[in-house]
Parts: structure tokens; C-alpha cells; sequence
């Protein structure tokens, strides 16, 4: 299988991480864009013994992390297929809602540091060596954050799963 | 790990399968014997599943198109959305293109999703049949095959999936908006179904995978030369696109 085959088999996982990690569809698209054209245009620095998925993440990541610095894209910009694709996804059940919304709000509230780490590992299933490669940083490093990652995750969700108690009453 | 008191670092690791054998079997009892620890494992689970919930809505969407131009074209533009649209209209007018990448969701992409509609609705049908899921069985195979390729009027090899566990049942002709269209059904171990559908196509041509899902089911499907193919089934996506490239390699040769 050749590098754009194995590249297009990836590209929905890319969207969710880049939707999962920004928050925002609109930005996610736009890194996912450039992360693809990265990738082609350095595909050589690619080790096919490691995780195509594992890395294109780490070249996604990176770009985020300089849009974030203010040195990479001047700002996000809608596309026709924004528009016609609509912003969401699948509706979810009216039950569903409260908690999926709470928990994208819950990971906004997260640090940045803490936000990668556990999208990584809790919804991308990262191995945690993979993560740590992807973020640049040690193994221990990637555990004691994950550890708080969770820790404060679990607070938010439970503060606000008794917000939203009150209000159903 | 001391006198039951658990490392914290172990119990992530523990919860996000990086530990295995016997450390895995210790933590368990461990578990067992704690019930607050237990909880503790369990919120992480449901934050996952709630991170699930949340964003694998992102898998089943369509790609957008400036994504898919890119992947065409090598990196070479820059992304922005009018160049990659252009780019995308004119490999459109070259056409012929043979490639193994995800839709463009043009209008060319009607006709073939078409093809998923056809292959959904007839997996539908045929892949709970007990008794006669097919008409012609797989022990006829050189019949069946010859017979198909003359009805659907493009010779074609009825592939062999052994390598991915599925053997061939057998086929079936299938009336598709009044025109001719094969059907091979396969079977696994566990007795899940999947089928091939074949029908002609007006031009020849190619196209990239498309996927469609519909409820549990799930098509993937392209054009290559004569011929639309799809690939139905239940099953998560990702297995279905690993069947569907070997379906697609087996076609090719």
C-alpha cells in the first residue's frame, strides 16, 4: 500500500482528534488540511515501522501548537463544505445530549496539557509510549498528566451532572 | 505495590491495557477486594465512553472535498479551499482516475452512491435468508461466475476471501432499477454475512472508496472500469475498509 493509500485510511481518525483537541470544526478542518499536505511533502521523514496514525497525530499536534503561538496561520476560515457539511455530526438521542455536550465542555475547561493527553489515550486508544512520542514528552511525564487529566475530567462531569439534576427537577 | 495499596500510575495503566499477564491478574483481585478502587477504574471507563460518544460522530462524516483534492494532489497546494476546488473539477475533467482514495462528494458522486443504495437494500434482503440466501452456491462456482459475468455483461472473478475468513456462499442475479446486478455472499466463522455487489456502469471510468453507513450497515463502494462495485455488511467501519481494499485488490488483478 502505497504512503497516500495508507494516508487516506487515516483521515477520518485525523478529523476526530483535530475536532476532539480543538474543540472546533472549523479549526480542526483547516489543521487537518495542513497537516495533510504536510505529511505528503515530508512523507520521507516518515519511519513506516512506527504508527502512520501515531504520527501524522504528532505533525497535527505541532501545527496546532504553533497556530496556538500565533506563528503558523493568520486565522480559520469557512469553506463551502462547512457550510454544506453543517457544523455537526450525527444528532444525538435527546438523552445523550446533556452529557455529550458536558463532556466537550468539561474538556474545555482542561488545561491544554492535561486536554492532548487524555484525548490521546482515553479517545484515540494511543498506546502510552505513542503518546508520549507524539507529544514530546518522557513516559512519566505522560502518566502523572493523564493521572490529573482524569482527575479533573471526573470533577467537572461531576459537578456538572449535578447542575443538570437541578435543573431537570 | 505494597500490602494492597495500589500504585496509581499501575491502575491507569492498568485501565488503558498497558499491562498484561501477570500484573494484570494481580490488579484485577486487587480490584475485587476494593470496591472504591474499582469505582475509581470505572469513572475513567465512562469518561472514554463519553469522549466516545462525543466525537466518533466525526468517523461516519463525509470528507470534506478540499481534503480529498489535497490527498490527490500531493501536497503540491497550498490549502486553500477555491485552488483545491479547482484542482478537484479539473482531475474531475481529465477523469479515468485510478486511485484508492476517499470520496469527493461531487456530482458525479450521485451515481455512485447509487451503488451503495442498491447493495444496502439487497444485503438487506438476501444476507438474513436461512434457506436460500443465494441461487446459485459456491460449490457451482465456475457457473456462477460466467453466468453473473454474462448478465451483468462485464467478465469479472468472483474474488476469494479465505485470507480475510469469509468463504463464498454462492450469488444471485438481482433486478437493479430494471437493470441487471450480481450479488456474492460470503459467511465467516461466526456466521456474519457480507456481499459483493456488481452492476454495470454507463461510462468507464474509476473512482475513489466511498463509504456509506446506514443504521448497523455499512457499504463501501467504487467504479473501476465497466464495472461499480460495493462491499455491504454489518460491521465498524474499519474492518469494512480493510475487506473492502481486498476485495478491491482481488478485482484489480
Amino acid at each position: 500500500m502505497d504512503f497516500r493509500t495508507q494516508l487516506a485510511g487515516e483521515l477520518a481518525y485525523l478529523r476526530r482528534f483535530a475536532r476532539a483537541l480543538t474543540g472546533d470544526s472549523a479549526l480542526a478542518d483547516d489543521l487537518v488540511q495542513d497537516c495533510v499536505e504536510r505529511a505528503m511533502n515530508k512523507s520521507h521523514l516518515y519511519d513506516p515501522a512506527r504508527p502512520l496514525r501515531a504520527w501524522l497525530y504528532a505533525v497535527l499536534r505541532n501545527l496546532y501548537i504553533s497556530s496556538l503561538r500565533g506563528t503558523g496561520r493568520s486565522g480559520v476560515i469557512k469553506t463551502v463544505d462547512d457550510l454544506r457539511n453543517g457544523e455537526g455530526s450525527v444528532a444525538p438521542q435527546q438523552e445523550d445530549r446533556l452529557s455529550v455536550t458536558s463532556v466537550s465542555e468539561a474538556l474545555d475547561r482542561l488545561a491544554s496539557q492535561h486536554r492532548e493527553v487524555i484525548v490521546l489515550i482515553a479517545l484515540e486508544e494511543m498506546s502510552y509510549r505513542d503518546a508520549a512520542e507524539i507529544l514530546g514528552i518522557p513516559l512519566g511525564t505522560v502518566m502523572s498528566r493523564l493521572s490529573r487529566a482524569r482527575e479533573q475530567l471526573r470533577h467537572i462531569l461531576e459537578d456538572r451532572g449535578h447542575q443538570v439534576l437541578r435543573r431537570v427537577k | 505495590m505494597t500490602s494492597g495499596k495500589i500504585d496509581d500510575w499501575a491502575l491507569h495503566a492498568y485501565a488503558d491495557n498497558e499491562v498484561s499477564g501477570e500484573q494484570r491478574a494481580e490488579i484485577e483481585q486487587l480490584l475485587r477486594a476494593d470496591p472504591e478502587l474499582a469505582q475509581r477504574v470505572e469513572s475513567w471507563r465512562r469518561q472514554r465512553d463519553l469522549l466516545k460518544q462525543a466525537y466518533d460522530g466525526v468517523l461516519a462524516e463525509p470528507t470534506p472535498t478540499s481534503l480529498l483534492a489535497t490527498l490527490r494532489h500531493g501536497g503540491g497546494l497550498k490549502a486553500r479551499p477555491y485552488l483545491a476546488m479547482a484542482a478537484a473539477l479539473a482531475l474531475l475533467a481529465i477523469g479515468g482516475l485510478a486511485g484508492w482514495f476517499l470520496s469527493l462528494q461531487t456530482a458525479t458522486g450521485t451515481a455512485v452512491a447509487g451503488i451503495a443504495q442498491q447493495a444496502l437494500a439487497a444485503h438487506a434482503v438476501y444476507a438474513g435468508e436461512v434457506r436460500h440466501p443465494v441461487e446459485v452456491r459456491a460449490d457451482e462456482k465456475p457457473h456462477l461466475q460466467s453466468w453473473l459475468s454474462k448478465r451483468v455483461g462485464t467478465p469479472f472473478k468472483v474474488p476469494d476471501l479465505t485470507a480475510e475468513g469469509y468463504a463464498l456462499l454462492g450469488g444471485r442475479l438481482l433486478a437493479a432499477n430494471g437493470q441487471p446486478a450480481a450479488q456474492l455472499m460470503y459467511e465467516n466463522a461466526a456466521s456474519d454475512r457480507i456481499t459483493i455487489f456488481l452492476i454495470a456502469q454507463p461510462q468507464a471510468g474509476g473512482t475513489t472508496l466511498h463509504v456509506e453507513q446506514q443504521g448497523a450497515l455499512i457499504a463501501c463502494y467504487w467504479r473501476d472500469g465497466k464495472l461499480g462495485f460495493a462491499v455491504a455488511g454489518e460491521m465498524a467501519r474499519e474492518p469494512m475498509m480493510k475487506l473492502a481494499e481486498a476485495v478491491y485488490e482481488q478485482f484489480e488483478s
